[in-house]
């Protein structure tokens, strides 16, 4: 319902804003963001099952109904797709040979998109996006058909299939979302290039899938249905996973700048520079945005969850998780929103009508995947009662 | 007391005796006092009243000393004792600095937190009183002991021994100190 509001008011926003790249890219930001959770929730329930944990096994059941989303999301990233057949290089400016390049030339007299060509054209555009989710919904159908066929008649022959899943879902899994954030937010500024940015990416799917976790968790613990199910330990071990992934994203993220930063090579220094600076030299808003991603994506929620208190206090921990949320989505813009640029080339400020498109884009579609997950939580056990590991989950202890 | 002792030593079959002694001596509000079983008895830590380890603090005191270290080397040594400009960069960056700070945060948190796991240990430790026990090495096959020092403010030789008794204990040993 919130969902449906959120996608008319987006809807709007295409329609009334005198310019349409804005609530086209915020509703990239919002779309990604998302899938991004659903990708995170889907690897943990791999690495789950490659690592035969048993404290996870009660939090799995909840990634089991967050990947239900899946094939909303496709449907939900269809009107990108379309967008990029009817008007070519609207979104992604390299599907459009003729658009022109800020002070040289066209895409398609650009030796840089020449020799990419083969991979960046809209027919392998199409198809990777198609493929993309048609694996992630084909995956996560496997991992909860065996799940929940489990409940039914308890056979250990599941958990072994689920096994075999994750062996497979990994590779698979780590391959299209590399891929897909390299389709749908790097090649916006298809010049540019990084071996980290799937890394990167993945860092941000598995935290905004814990941080998502902590809420459901806490909700749930909340309403009385994992009340007596869950203890101190599962959210003292969630917390510290928050933690290492905290850790992670800032290792990765701080080692794409550091590189960029130490060879100081003008092709790919001006994605920073977009980020930092006018075509004047002065400063401009993404700096301050970059700033409030170093210290509010890693060194607060880092000293945060240092504490053993903090990560077993629910209230505590999902302040914390919201924070993280909050700060992910913020990442995202950092990363896409910029690609939008003025008559000088300069990037549009972060502060524009254009965050109230983030805004609705992200209610509409979180709408829709929040509906995807209470409509798939009803229809099972609320823990897998069959699991073989699910006494160990229930004792669980440090 | 006549002779100045270590302490008691009770002994205990099974490990819920154990831990429901643990309990009772807990509740009696015993600070010098130990378990000591053939395994690790999950719970038995809150059966014991025992606090979080404070190790994890130690850690972090290590953790910001090798950042801070890793800091103020690099420049140092770059910035302030040889000046050197290195790549057309500045003579100091925390940019540069961070890779090696963030090596030596983990290096100097490792190194703290097994100095602090030996000292809040008390390690290392050659020998201990109950060493002297003639049963004690049962205590790492099939028998639980629940040792309770004299040094403890409410440690009293008739009613320590009243309370191990009825918490189960049997063959409640005086040990030589």
């Amino acid at each position: 319902m919130i969902g449906a509001v959120g996608l008319v008011l987006s809807a709007a926003g295409v329609f009334l804003s005198p310019d349409k790249h804005g609530p086209v890219m915020a509703y990239l930001v919002a779309v990604t963001y998302w899938t991004a959770i659903a990708i995170g929730m889907l690897m943990m329930v791999f690495i789950h099952h490659i690592t035969d944990s048993s404290w996870s096994v009660v939090i799995r059941r909840q990634w089991e109904h967050g990947v239900a989303a899946f094939k909303w999301l496709a449907l939900l990233f269809l009107p990108l797709l379309v967008l990029a057949w009817v008007k070519p290089g609207f979104t992604w400016p390299w599907m459009d040979l003729n658009h022109a390049l800020h002070g040289h030339g066209t895409v398609g007299t650009d030796i840089l998109y020449q020799k990419k060509a083969g991979f960046l054209n809209l027919g392998m555009f199409t198809g990777m996006t198609v493929a993309f989710f048609a694996i992630w919904v084909w995956l996560s159908a496997r991992i909860r058909r065996a799940s929940f066929n489990q409940d039914v008649d308890g056979s250990v022959a599941w958990t072994l299939k689920n096994r075999v899943n994750a062996a497979m879902g990994l590779p698979l899994g780590a391959l299209t979302l590399t891929f897909a954030a390299i389709y749908w937010v790097k090649s916006l500024e298809y010049h540019w290039f990084s071996t980290m940015y799937g890394v990167w990416f993945f860092a941000n799917c598995i935290r905004g899938a814990l941080c998502s976790t902590v809420v459901i968790m806490v909700w749930l613990y909340r309403r009385g249905d994992l009340n007596g199910i869950l203890n101190k330990n599962h959210f003292h071990s969630i917390g510290q996973l928050m933690l290492a992934f905290t850790v992670f994203w800032a290792y990765v993220t701080f080692s794409q700048y550091f590189l960029i930063w130490n060879a100081n090579v003008p092709e790919e220094t001006f994605w920073y520079n977009l980020r930092e600076l006018n075509h004047d030299g002065s400063t401009n808003q993404w700096w301050y945005v970059g700033l409030v991603i170093l210290f509010g994506h890693f060194v607060v929620p880092f000293c945060a969850l240092l504490s053993y208190r903090f990560k077993v206090t629910h209230h505590i921990i999902r302040r914390i998780a919201f924070w993280i949320l909050t700060v992910i989505l913020i990442d995202l813009c950092y990363n896409i929103l910029p690609a939008l640029k003025d008559e000088h080339g300069d990037s549009l400020p972060f502060l524009s009508i254009n965050l109230l498109w983030v805004i609705t884009s992200v209610i509409g579609v979180g709408g829709v995947c929040i509906w995807a997950y209470l409509r798939s939580l009803p229809t099972t056990k609320l823990i897998p009662i069959r699991d073989p590991r699910i006494g160990e989950c229930l004792t669980h202890h440090e | 007391m006549a002779a100045p002792s270590y302490g008691l030593i009770a002994t205990f079959d099974t490990t819920p005796a154990l831990y429901h002694a643990a309990e009772k001596v807990r509740d009696a509000g015993y600070k010098n006092w130990d378990c000591i079983t053939p395994f690790p008895v999950h719970g038995l830590d809150k059966a014991m009243g025992l606090g979080r380890s404070r190790v994890p603090r130690i850690s972090l005191a290590g953790g910001i000393i090798g950042f801070l270290t890793g800091m103020s080397m690099i420049w140092w040594t770059g910035a302030y004792d040889y000046r050197l400009t290195v790549g057309g960069k500045p003579l100091f960056s925390p940019m540069f600095a961070f890779p090696v700070s963030y090596e030596l945060t983990i290096l100097f948190t490792a190194f703290a937190t097994i100095g602090g796991m030996f000292i809040v240990n008390g390690l290392p430790m050659h020998y201990h009183p109950v060493l002297k026990y003639d049963q004690i090495r049962r205590g790492m096959d099939d028998t639980f002991f629940i040792v309770i020092e004299a040094r403890d403010p409410r440690f009293n030789l008739a009613n320590t021994k009243a309370l191990l008794e009825q918490a189960g204990g049997r063959e409640i040993k005086e040990l030589e100190a």
